[in-house]
């Protein structure tokens, strides 16, 4: 049965800061009471306000950056959940789970570029990745920064959180809005495969995506078609984080590695799966 | 220092702290979470015959004071649990509780005398109740006949000890625990989940799938401490409480009003750790009002007396049970 990750724990944290960013987003920086070793990128904590004005289930969120003792959230105000979060103020204290889920494959370099797609707020497990496959993942050789091209995309430039950052990372950044108001007009798809007919990337691609459920049907029917590696780290609804409620389930590709049972548990299983492996479009 | 150990029937338990069935895994996976030297048990998730793959996304839907789910008993059905998960539960150090299901009766029965000879179970619940079957008619938890038959056809089956559990989804719960007793059931487990919806009145879109599931977490408890008492007055065998339990106060609540043990589920969700800190939080409670055996709390609820007579010529003088007047 799957489990929770071993090194994943239920412990509080104080919160040293929010900053609003971008239309509707807050940075949540936090200070867990004991230091936390590095964590992979796209790996998760649930958190939660204990003092009755969070809902009763906490909210999964992935980790954004990690500096010292401190580790800091990229959150999008949605609902309950996420506006009494930002509305904290530094020094309260929340309930914090994890580090929870899988994280991102080991970004390699040499081969394919990787070019990571995120959609809004899907931008979250991207800051470290790009750190991390610099530095070089799992004993793999570090990326190099022409290897990595990030592709931002959103409704509006007011959803390109904190796009500055990562264009100082010094990799290759692009950014698209469906309304044009920064970058290229139109979708993350969309510009990708500009930048395949201009002759600015190749066909043959390695793919990471994060956004909206739509987007990531999109970005796995494009892979699949072209037969191109393709991990996408999905953002369902959970109930507990730590695959004990059952209720973040993913329908599996019959065809796939894990064809064996009907679905995964989004949480302890992924939330990163590779494209071939889950079935999207049941989601909605 | 109080004395927390209790006894469900046959069954010793070091606290009363049990996790509730589909809250908290399988085995022993929430173990860094919740060590079970920290428990008095440990509840499966219900175990079917045949692999159940569970209902469609969305399962759960959070409310202002509850937990909606469908999950549908999802599960990978006894051969699997037999195989992948008891030989984990040999050395775990608390009682150990596999929670079965079926859709027909004989199905219980055939799980039960599957799981009669595995040393790791230390007793098997029943679960009567899961609204997310059937479409959520709970034939065998609003029948006390058929109730009784099904626990009948389990106990004939295994002499672990059996705890029926039950739904609140009736008019008289009594009634159907008194069927379970008669049936031969070592103890009543009150409550599953009430029947529930919700829906965004914007789009229309009900929060689960399947429009209709199974209602949970503190907002349920006045609920479930009613039907907790109306079990402890209607059988003689122990009742494990369960329904919005989330503190170590919730917990005496359960007891005082009848229950020997209780079962602590979505408050699992909040924080699963929290589960491993009752049992201190308890301890902590009773040293405070000085008392040192937790089982001098169960049953200790001070009713009301019966209505002063008054007039009635020939009435019989009316005596108070809670005294004090
Ligand atoms: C592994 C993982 C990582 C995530 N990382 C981030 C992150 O870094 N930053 C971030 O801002 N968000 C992230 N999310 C999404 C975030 O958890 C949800 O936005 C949040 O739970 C919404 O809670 P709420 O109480 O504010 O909204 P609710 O009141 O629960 O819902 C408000 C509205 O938002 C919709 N909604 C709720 N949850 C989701 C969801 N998961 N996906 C899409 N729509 C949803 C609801 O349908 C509703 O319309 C992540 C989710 C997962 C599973
Ligand atoms: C997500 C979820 C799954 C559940 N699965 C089961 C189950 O498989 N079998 C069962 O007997 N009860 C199941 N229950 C019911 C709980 O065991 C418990 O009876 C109920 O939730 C009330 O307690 P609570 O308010 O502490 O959660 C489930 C409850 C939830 C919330
Ligand atoms: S969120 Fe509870 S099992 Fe995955």
């Amino acid at each position: 049965m799957p489990a929770p990750p071993p090194d994943a724990r239920s412990f509080r944290s104080e919160v040293v800061s929010v900053v609003p960013c971008g239309a509707d987003a807050v940075l949540l920086t936090i200070r867990p009471e004991q230091r936390l070793p590095a964590i992979r990128a796209s790996r998760f904590f649930m958190l939660r306000r204990e003092d009755g004005l969070s809902p009763a289930i906490p909210r999964p969120f992935s980790i954004y950056r990690q500096h010292g003792d401190t580790i800091e959230f990229l959150i999008k105000v949605m609902g309950r959940g996420t506006s009494a979060l930002a509305q904290c103020t530094p020094g309260m204290k929340l309930r914090t789970l994890g580090p929870l889920g899988n994280g991102w494959p080991t970004l390699s370099g040499g081969g394919a570029p990787w070019v990571m797609l995120a959609g809004g707020v899907g931008s979250a497990p991207f800051y470290m990745a790009i750190e991390q496959a610099l530095a070089g993942m799992d004993s793999a050789p570090p990326a190099q920064r022409s290897d990595l091209v990030y592709l931002f995309g959103a409704a509006h430039k007011g959803f390109l959180y904190d796009v500055d950052a990562f264009e100082r990372l010094g990799v290759r950044v692009h950014t698209a809005t469906i309304d044009g108001s920064h970058g290229f007009q139109g979708n993350v798809l969309q510009l990708l495969g500009q930048l395949q007919r201009d002759g600015q990337l190749p066909e043959r691609v390695r793919l990471l995506a994060c956004g909206p459920e739509r987007m990531l049907e999109a970005v796995a029917h494009f892979a699949d078609e072209r037969h191109l590696d393709c991990w996408l780290s999905l953002e369902t609804l959970m109930g507990c984080g730590v695959g004990i409620c059952n209720g973040c389930p993913i329908p599996t590709n019959p065809e796939g590695p894990r064809g064996s049972w009907g679905n995964v548990k989004c949480c302890v299983e992924g939330p990163v799966f590779k494209s071939t492996e889950i079935l999207l479009g049941a989601l909605h | 220092m109080a004395r927390l150990e209790t006894h469900v029937g046959p069954l010793r338990l070091r606290n009363p702290i049990l996790s509730a069935s589909g809250t908290f895994g399988h085995g022993l996976e929430m173990q860094h979470f919740a060590p079970p030297q920290t428990l008095g048990g440990l509840v499966s998730k219900t175990v079917t015959l045949k692999p159940r793959p569970g209902n469609p996304h969305p399962r759960i839907a959070e409310t202002e004071a509850g937990l909606l789910n469908s999950i549908g008993l999802e599960n990978r059905g006894i051969e699997a649990y037999l195989r992948d998960v008891l030989p984990s539960m040999a050395n775990a150090d608390c009682a150990v509780v596999t929670n079965i299901g079926g859709e027909k009766p004989e199905d219980f029965a055939a799980i039960a005398a599957l799981l009669d000879s595995r040393p790791e179970v230390d007793a098997l619940e029943v679960n009567l109740s899961c609204p997310n079957v059937q479409g959520g008619k709970l034939p065998f938890s609003t029948d006390a006949k058929l109730a009784e038959s099904v626990i009948r056809g389990v106990r004939a089956v295994t002499t672990k000890p059996l705890f029926a559990k039950l739904s609140p989804n009736v008019t008289d719960i009594g009634e159907i625990a008194r069927g379970c007793e008669a049936g031969g059931a070592d103890a009543i487990t009150a409550v599953n989940t009430l029947l529930g919806m919700s829906v965004d009145w914007r789009t229309g879109k009900p929060g689960l799938n399947t429009v209709v599931g199974g209602y949970s977490g503190s907002g349920v408890k006045p609920v479930a401490l009613r039907c907790a008492f109306q079990c402890a007055r209607a059988v003689k065998i122990p009742v494990i409480g369960c329904g919005g339990i989330a503190r170590a106060s919730d917990v005496l609540e359960f007891l005082v009003v009848g229950c020997s043990a209780v079962e602590v589920g979505t408050s699992c969700f909040s924080d699963p750790a929290n589960l491993a800190r009752l049992a201190a939080e308890i301890d902590a409670l009773l040293d405070e009002r000085g008392i040192a055996d937790l089982a001098s709390l169960i049953g200790s609820v001070r009713l009301p007396g019966p209505p002063v007579a008054t007039c009635a010529p020939g009435a019989a003088p009316a005596t108070s049970a809670g005294g004090g007047r």
